[in-house]
């Protein structure tokens, strides 16, 4: 089950409160805090999408069958091209925005960017050196991620504000994009632009 | 045609025995001895020459396994490729019972975890035990919540002496690309915290070893098919650095001390040097413990 970070809650109520005050145009003291986490209907909203998709997949991982530790680098190849064949097949209707929704992708563009916004000039310049090696693409919803590419590494201090996902599935940068991946599948399952300054 | 060109610099310098004075480890008895190589997997003929010098050396340093700090293979990863850009320039190693244990870098398919000669076991990141010494194989690619949260977790549960974390990208480094301070933010204070002596990373195709950084050693060994020439930077962080050819290090631990010496492509020893336990060092400057022979050089 997806879970949420007291971090992440911390910004959001901060945000929330803040365009409160602003919209009001009131003093401190009558600021009042949301009676509820603005956060917690977007991200249960994307859980309920997520554990749909977990279903499908659990569908045709019973028909493929689970990957152990083997020697062969042929079965490995073999049982995740499968697994991506079905994939692609039972959600061959599928479309940007599925599960990346409007309103999720609005959330997490603002706390990708309050995060950013944080960092140390140092940090960003690291990030900015960094970028001759970061994959240069456009993601589509079905995509085989292209192999010719590296995975981008995920900036560290930003996945605990994201939601946690199943150990099957994961959060990639691309350029501007953030894109939800199939791990073993290699398969893009969801991406939202402009959700990632560049630097 | 690519295998019998690779056949034949096996044959070349496979048979070629080193001099014992290019040996500067002591081979204790009861010793952990580990090959430690990053950024390996190219196919190249510069990794099977490397890696016929991994070969030499361990004739004369009995290794019994390896760690890989990722980029284990670069580009595509058929079936074909795990041959040529592993198996066969480390089958000698492998067929002496040499393990390899593997850390994922951002050129890796993260489904190299089920890839058996690898012994990630079907996980990101794992922890293994080899006398005293416990390695902390971490996913530096991917530093979700769950995998802080194992980290943590084996770290405070870990009674053995040495502690050593490999990954990936290195916390501290001079070369180009520079340090992922990202990961340092997130890594740095439970390392500190629960006592972890030395990091191995890889990335950046040189080598580097640095002055201990709030107490642990960090090594870069990313140069065992790749090589970014004079990559480097002298710097006040810099201990020992080689950036003019391929690199692999070699690694004894016995007791207190851990004992090391990098080796070019060509076999010539670039660094060495010993480093004790964080626990017994005593509270000196950085750099105050190590013997190495092989100052920075710019």
């Amino acid at each position: 089950m997806l879970r949420s970070f007291s971090f992440r809650r911390f910004i959001l109520a901060g945000m929330a409160g803040a365009a409160l005050a602003v919209g009001a145009g009131c003093d401190k003291d009558e600021v009042k805090k949301p009676e509820t986490d603005p956060s917690t209907t977007v991200f249960d909203d994307f859980a309920k999408r997520v554990d749909g998709y977990m279903k499908i997949r659990k569908s045709i991982v019973d028909s493929v069958g689970e990957l152990d530790p083997t020697k062969s680098q042929a079965e490995i190849t073999a049982r995740s091209t499968a697994l991506a064949d079905g994939i692609m097949a039972a959600r061959a209707e599928a479309k940007q925005g599925d599960i990346f929704t409007t309103e999720f992708a609005a959330l997490v563009a603002t706390l990708i960017k309050e995060e950013y916004k944080r960092r140390s000039i140092s940090v960003q310049e690291t990030r900015s050196d960094q970028q001759d090696e970061l994959p240069d693409f456009k993601p589509a919803v079905n995509q085989l991620y292209p192999t010719t590419y590296p995975l981008a590494t995920f900036p560290a201090t930003l996945l605990p504000l994201l939601p946690t996902l199943p150990e099957q599935l994961e959060y990639r940068v691309v350029q501007h994009y953030l894109v939800l991946r199939d791990v073993e599948a290699n398969v893009i399952l969801d991406y939202m632009p402009n959700a990632v300054p560049m630097t | 045609m690519r295998s019998l060109l690779m056949a034949g610099i096996v044959a070349t310098f496979g048979t070629t025995a080193i001099a014992a004075q290019q040996m500067t480890l002591p081979r204790k008895s009861g010793s952990v001895r580990f090959l430690v190589l990053g950024d390996a997997g190219t196919g190249d003929r510069e990794q099977y020459e490397t890696a016929n010098q991994m070969l030499r050396y361990g004739r004369l340093f009995p290794f019994t396994f390896a760690i890989m700090l990722g980029d284990n293979l670069y580009g595509s990863e058929r079936p074909q490729d795990f041959e040529r850009k592993f198996m066969r320039p480390y089958r000698a190693l492998l067929e002496g019972d040499v393990e390899f244990h593997a850390a994922l870098g951002n050129h890796d398919d993260p489904n190299q975890r089920y890839f058996k000669p690898f012994n990630l076991g079907g996980n990101r990141y794992r922890t293994f035990k080899k006398g005293n010494v416990r390695f902390f194989v971490i996913d530096s690619n991917y530093l979700d919540p769950a995998q802080m949260e194992w980290l943590e977790k084996e770290l405070s549960q870990s009674g053995s002496d040495w502690k050593i974390a490999y990954f990936h990208h290195p916390l501290y480094t001079t070369a180009r690309r520079g340090p992922e301070v990202e990961l340092r933010a997130m890594l740095e204070p439970l390392f500190v915290k629960y006592g972890v002596d030395v990091v191995f990373t890889g990335h950046e195709h040189i080598y580097e070893r640095l002055n201990p950084q709030k107490g642990i050693y960090h090594f870069t060994v990313g140069g065992a098919a790749k090589l970014r020439k004079g990559d480097t930077r002298q710097s006040p962080i810099i201990a020992a650095r080689y950036d003019r050819d391929r690199s692999f290090l070699l690694a004894e631990i016995a007791g207190d001390s851990l004992y090391f010496q990098a080796v070019s492509r060509r076999g010539a020893v670039v660094d060495k040097g010993v480093i004790g336990r964080r626990e017994v060092r005593p509270a000196v400057a950085a750099g105050a413990s190590s013997t190495a022979g092989v100052p920075a050089k710019p």
